[in-house]
């Protein structure tokens, strides 16, 4: 068994345009990267930047041009490896004819669930996502927000080690962004490895502990979050009731060295998500006490 | 989102079997649901309202006649029905997964590319099946309740009559039973089962290269409608020397690859009233087995390495 969860090596993917051998289009570019297991791993990137051809490869629904792509061991595309995976792509592509449960019946019994495991496994992923009231209503009449849901319980019905998520938060509002985002923090907590395609930068900074850069199917950048983000050479302290004399105070010690300038002062911001966040927890509270 | 215990997350090996007959049979229940829920079998209700107009009529006929009548126009509904529906459903159901991008969690999940093309056809095979046996059980009560009554009418004014004897009452009557419900017309049913699970599985494999439902749809039926010309095209392949190359290719292609449905013509005699061999019917049903194991064989080279 391997000690990585996700190992792609030197992957290139080329798709043909046309019917002459010149008309192609390199999607990935010899790409290689590694997901320890437990770990939070966020590919970003812009639109056509070959991030879903990466993933597809990944889950085997495509092959490599060139490479190696080895999920917990096996080649992606052994149906051993998607055993080990689940997948929740950007817009939920379900069956909408079908109702929650039978989604995750489906999705279940097509990974070799029965009977009361089954039965069991449907409701404990129907109360982890919130959807115990909209259990038998059908899909087609699910919002974004509560479809990412399903989407999410389906990914998880087989108890995969490996969770993909495509552009999780897409489309769903601050509120249900912040619970997928939470939910791929327990999932991290509870040592699942995440493999998180997103540009929404904000949401992958939040979570991700190893970040990768591509861009024209190239990795740009690639390493710890931490390491990544932060600018070598400078230094962000924050105060809490600091009095206006000790912040003078502070001043004149970095204006008396010659090396140091103070690049920018103010009050700390938050984001307008938290803030958005924070105002429905407070609205809701409200209305509780009200209601009492 | 509510709280959990840490048992939700719990990595679970399980061990993925070899091509498993319980994953086809889950996909072929799904898709049964599918078709289900799109409201197919509101076309049973037509048919229903078939064998009312039918038995509401009264032609200046025998009742021989008006049996074999009844017996043609719901048999060939029957047929259309089973020929138009695997054609239709099959072509509908793999591309629409594959533009609803369905197929990707499908896929994603340990499901074997040739277990979800056999489910997709054991789908679409069975709500055939069900519908037709429905619908032979309309027909069949049709035809019980008019055989009944027409024999009872035939005896009564039969044996009223001092001009015909036992001899001709018996014969009178054998001529309406052959006409009425005998247990041949369920091989009638038995072959256009057999016709639409062939052609059902001539449209998996369109739809496996095809870029829409509407190119699968019409080839398969431009398949159904050559493959009832296949005599023809192997007597003038046989026969005829003087053919062009072109035509010489075209009836060895017709000759080859599409199949023979004059084959199944043989539920004819029996809507008829003749008799049929058993023999036919296994060899029928043996012939149907290998066009459906090449269909599926010939789809699963092109979906095993298709890129979604």
């Amino acid at each position: 068994m391997s000690d990585l969860a996700v190992k792609v090596k030197n992957m290139t993917k080329v798709f043909s345009k046309g019917l002459k051998k010149s008309d192609y289009v390199v999607a990935v570019d010899n790409l290689s990267f590694e997901i320890k297991p437990g770990e939070v791993y966020g590919l970003i990137g812009p639109n056509g930047s070959g991030k879903s051809t990466t993933m597809k490869v990944v889950l085997g629904l495509m092959s490599p041009t060139k490479g190696d792509v080895k999920v917990f061991g096996y080649d992606s595309g052994d149906i051993r490896a998607r055993n080990e995976i689940g997948f929740l792509p950007e817009n939920p592509y379900f069956y909408k004819h079908l109702t929650g449960k039978e989604t995750l019946k489906f999705y279940g019994k097509l990974c070799g669930f029965r009977g009361r495991e089954l039965k069991d496994r449907i409701a404990e992923l129907l109360e982890l996502v919130d959807l115990e009231s909209a259990a038998n209503r059908r899909l087609g009449g699910y919002s974004k927000g509560m479809l990412q849901r399903i989407g999410l319980a389906q990914a998880l019905i087989q108890r995969p080690r490996l969770v993909i998520l495509d552009e999780p938060t897409a489309g769903v509002d601050p509120l249900g962004s912040r619970q997928i985002r939470d939910l791929i923090l327990k999932l991290k907590d509870d040592g699942i490895t995440v493999f998180l395609c997103s540009h929404l930068l904000e949401q992958v900074q939040e979570v991700c502990d190893q970040v990768g850069i591509i861009f024209e199917g190239r990795m740009r950048r690639e390493g710890p979050l931490e390491e990544l983000i932060q600018i070598e050479e400078q230094t962000a302290m924050t105060f809490s009731g600091a009095k206006p004399e000790l912040l003078a105070k502070v001043r004149e010690l970095i204006e008396a060295d010659a090396g140091a300038t103070i690049v920018e002062e103010g009050h700390p911001k938050t984001t307008l998500e938290r803030l958005f966040v924070s105002l429905s927890h407070a609205t809701a509270t409200e209305e509780k006490e009200d209601e009492k | 989102m509510s709280q959990t215990t840490p048992s939700a997350f719990e990595p679970a090996t399980k061990t993925v079997s070899p091509l498993s007959l319980r994953r086809v049979m889950v996909i072929a229940s799904s898709s049964v649901t599918q078709l289900v829920r799109m409201k197919t079998f509101y076309f049973l209700l037509a048919f229903a309202a078939i064998i009312v107009v039918l038995m509401s009529l009264n032609p200046p006929t025998t009742p021989a006649g008006v049996l074999s009548t009844i017996k043609r126009i719901s048999f060939g509904t029957m047929d259309v029905f089973a020929w138009l529906f695997a054609i239709v459903s099959t072509a509908l159901l793999i591309p629409k997964d594959i533009e609803d991008r369905t197929l990707y969690t499908i896929l994603s999940k340990p499901v074997r590319r040739i277990e979800y093309l056999i489910g997709k056809l054991l789908g679409v095979l069975w709500v055939i099946a069900v519908s037709l046996l429905v619908m032979y059980g309309v027909c069949a009560l049709a035809l019980w309740s008019r055989e009944t009554l027409y024999i009872a009418e035939e005896l009564e004014a039969m044996n009223a009559d001092a001009r015909y004897s036992a001899e001709n009452v018996g014969a009178q009557i054998a001529l309406i039973e052959q006409q009425g419900l005998r247990p041949e017309l369920g091989i009638a049913v038995l072959a256009s089962f057999l016709k639409a699970a062939v052609v059902a599985s001539v449209t998996i494999f369109l739809s496996t290269f095809a870029s829409s439902s509407l190119f699968s749809i019409i080839i398969s039926v431009l398949v159904f409608i050559i493959g009832h010309a296949h005599t023809m095209a192997t007597s003038f392949w046989l026969y005829q020397t003087d053919n062009s190359l072109f035509v010489q290719l075209l009836l060895k292609v017709v000759k080859i690859f599409i199949p023979n449905f004059q084959l199944y013509s043989f539920s004819h005699g029996i809507i008829q009233g003749e008799a049929v061999a058993y023999s036919l019917v296994w060899q029928m049903t043996g012939l149907t087995g290998v066009y459906l194991v090449v269909f599926l064989f010939l789809s699963l080279l092109v979906f095993i390495d298709k890129e979604f």
